[in-house]
């Protein structure tokens, strides 16, 4: 597998959230995202956090990556708090194309923050080529990524991350816009990087069966303002398999257990307060939706259209 | 960076080539045997633009201006997009110079002329002054704003993976912003070539706006056509140049298939119309 030259060896140091708030907005104006969300991921975990759309997922990576502040609560790695972005901490964001520069070819792109790191040129090109090459994208180094298709642009964007070397590995709804099949080798691909690397993963997602395939542990977050609804161990093992896994009745278990506490949660959100009946009425894009919806939504499919060829379907049903 | 081949060029060459080469023709028709004073036959007009830049001073005059023109726009390029990154980078100074630029743009670089000629004499150090000063504003504002309108997740990108600054400033910010700082020198062009023009005419002992001034006051006037000719080919000469460069450099901006391109702001077009 991949070689590293790891800043700091395996899974880096632990990141602990605690009592966290964030709130957009001032005055009239002001909302309130995420509140009381307290979380704490060990060096080599796999952590899985999963809630609906719009649940406030990718600002809680933000938050995590040290590039946007909490407004109260602290989040802490290695005991230090995290005021900015840390050299121990990759982020594979969720709008992966306006993450990849237009002007770059796709192998200075995932070389990128190497340069920024002083890697020399030679160095730097070979271990872009060998991440393009684990994420299967061996032969495009020269292209530019906008004459790829989404997923491929989104394949980039992991490479770009792994090339990263960073012990901590964020990603936000990484295999969002890639096919059915693509998205099974990638859940794969890393789960195998993960073992061979040792590194810590933070993966945020609103598919639940995807959550529960690759996490140690599976965060669920959801209500309004989003917290933490629960929090439970996948034992499933080191080895898992995209037939024989799915198939498990654990992993079913687990899987009605998630669906059934982010109803809950929507549930007992919807029933609270007037903020949350005025769903015409709102101006939020997402949250806003029916327990109903809100379950196809966590189950893998009716999410606003962040990813252009996301999937409609279930994936219970496959 | 482009594979056409051969055949697909001169096609491409002869739909753009037809209509010049047309009115060329219909130029040298028009005017063969006129017997006017001040329309004489083009043929005339490019036979003493040849003489004159043989024979003549005119390669001196010439050689003059575009010195003076390359020199200015050369100077307004390198202070517009250097402020121009940094003040399109720092919140603060891009909402506290506003007004100011704004104000500055608004005030016709002709007008300084005069007061230029007068305070700092007629040797080429002013005019150089003068067209840079006429430039540097559609630069500077144009490389503001392409600053601006970069994608906040570009910026969110260099920051989360620990670009420093100066790579940030050289990878990341100035190509992002570099559509739009060519908009502003395609215009600074325009105005830079009025300029040049304009200096020379008032007090002056060379240069190309002196020729036609000469020429024109000594009712020269198949010079004074050849002169006018002569200024239109630099110029146009000097946007091709441009173009070619703007080719080179922004390969993929205008590859890129429509979709994926950004609609960019182009607050400056208005100000073609000035100086
Ligand atoms: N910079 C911001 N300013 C104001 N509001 C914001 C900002 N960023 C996020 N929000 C709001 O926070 C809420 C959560 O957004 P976020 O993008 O974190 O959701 P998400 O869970 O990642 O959704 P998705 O699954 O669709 O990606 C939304 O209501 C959004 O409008
Ligand atoms: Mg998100």
């Amino acid at each position: 597998m991949m070689q590293r030259h790891m800043k700091t060896g395996g899974g880096g140091s632990s990141l602990v959230v605690e009592d966290v708030c964030k709130t957009f907005g001032h005055g009239a104006d002001e909302h309130r995202v995420i509140e009381g969300l307290s979380l704490r991921v060990d060096p080599g975990e796999f952590v899985c956090v999963v809630g609906p759309s719009g649940a406030g997922k990718t600002t809680l990576l933000r938050c995590l990556s040290g590039l946007i502040r909490p407004t109260t609560g602290t989040i802490r790695y290695g005991g230090e708090l995290l005021t900015r972005p840390h050299a121990d901490i990759a982020v594979v964001f969720q709008d992966y194309r306006g993450s990849l520069l237009p002007w770059m070819r796709v192998r200075d792109n995932v070389a990128f923050p190497l340069e920024g790191m002083g890697v020399k040129r030679a160095e730097r090109n070979r271990r872009a080529e060998e991440c393009l090459g684990a994420v299967g994208l061996a032969d495009v180094g020269d292209k530019y990524p906008w004459q790829l298709s989404g997923g491929m642009q989104q394949r980039v964007a992991i490479a770009r991350g792994l090339a990263y070397e960073a012990p901590v590995l964020l990603m936000d709804e990484p295999f969002g816009s890639v096919d059915a099949q693509s998205r099974f080798d990638l859940e794969d691909l890393t789960l195998s990087l993960r073992a061979s690397l040792g590194i810590t993963v933070v993966l945020v997602t609103h598919d639940i069966d995807e959550a529960v395939y690759l996490g140690d542990r599976v965060v669920v977050i959801g209500g309004r303002p989003t917290t933490v609804v629960d929090n439970l161990v996948v034992d499933l093992g080191a080895d898992r398999d995209q037939i024989t896994t799915r198939a498990d009745h654990r992993f079913t278990d687990l899987r009605t257990r998630v669906l059934t506490m982010i109803r809950e949660a929507q549930a007992q959100a919807q029933g609270e307060g007037p903020t949350v009946r005025s769903e015409s009425t709102s101006e939020e894009p997402a949250p806003d939706r029916s327990p109903g919806d809100a379950m196809g939504g966590a189950t893998g499919g009716t999410g606003r259209g962040d990813g252009p060829a996301r999937e409609k379907t279930g994936r219970a049903v496959r | 960076m482009s594979t056409r081949s051969p055949a697909a060029l001169w096609q491409s060459l002869l739909k753009q080539l037809w209509l010049p080469v047309l009115c060329v023709a219909v130029l040298l028709l028009a005017t063969a045997g006129s017997t006017s004073f001040y329309f004489p036959p083009a043929t005339d007009v490019l036979a003493t633009l040849w003489r004159e830049l043989l024979h003549g001073g005119l390669v001196g005059d010439l050689l003059f201006s575009l010195r003076n023109i390359a020199l200015g726009l050369a100077l307004a390029t390198v202070v517009g997009v250097g402020a121009g990154l940094v003040i399109g980078e720092i919140d603060l100074l891009r909402q506290a110079t506003g007004p100011l630029l704004d104000f500055a743009r608004a005030t016709p670089t002709v007008a300084f002329v005069p007061v230029i000629i007068l305070t700092l004499g007629i040797g080429s150090g002013p005019k150089i002054f003068l067209i840079a000063l006429g430039s540097l504003w559609p630069i500077l504002l144009n490389t503001i704003s392409g600053v601006h309108g970069i994608n906040p997740a570009v910026h969110e990108t260099a920051r989360g993976y620990r670009i420093p600054w100066r790579l940030r400033l050289s990878k990341v910010v100035l190509p992002g912003a570099l559509p739009q700082i060519f908009a502003g020198i395609r215009v600074a062009l325009s105005i830079a070539v009025v300029l040049m023009v304009v200096s020379e005419i008032y007090g002056s002992p060379v240069g190309l706006g002196n020729f036609i001034l000469q020429s024109g006051s000594g009712f020269a006037v198949p010079e004074t056509w050849a002169g006018t000719v002569l200024i239109g080919i630099l110029g146009y000469g000097l946007s091709v140049l441009l173009l070619a460069a703007e080719y080179l450099l922004l390969g993929w901006y205008h590859q890129r298939p429509p979709r994926a391109r950004r609609p960019m702001s182009r607050p400056l077009s208005r100000s073609e119309a000035k100086t």
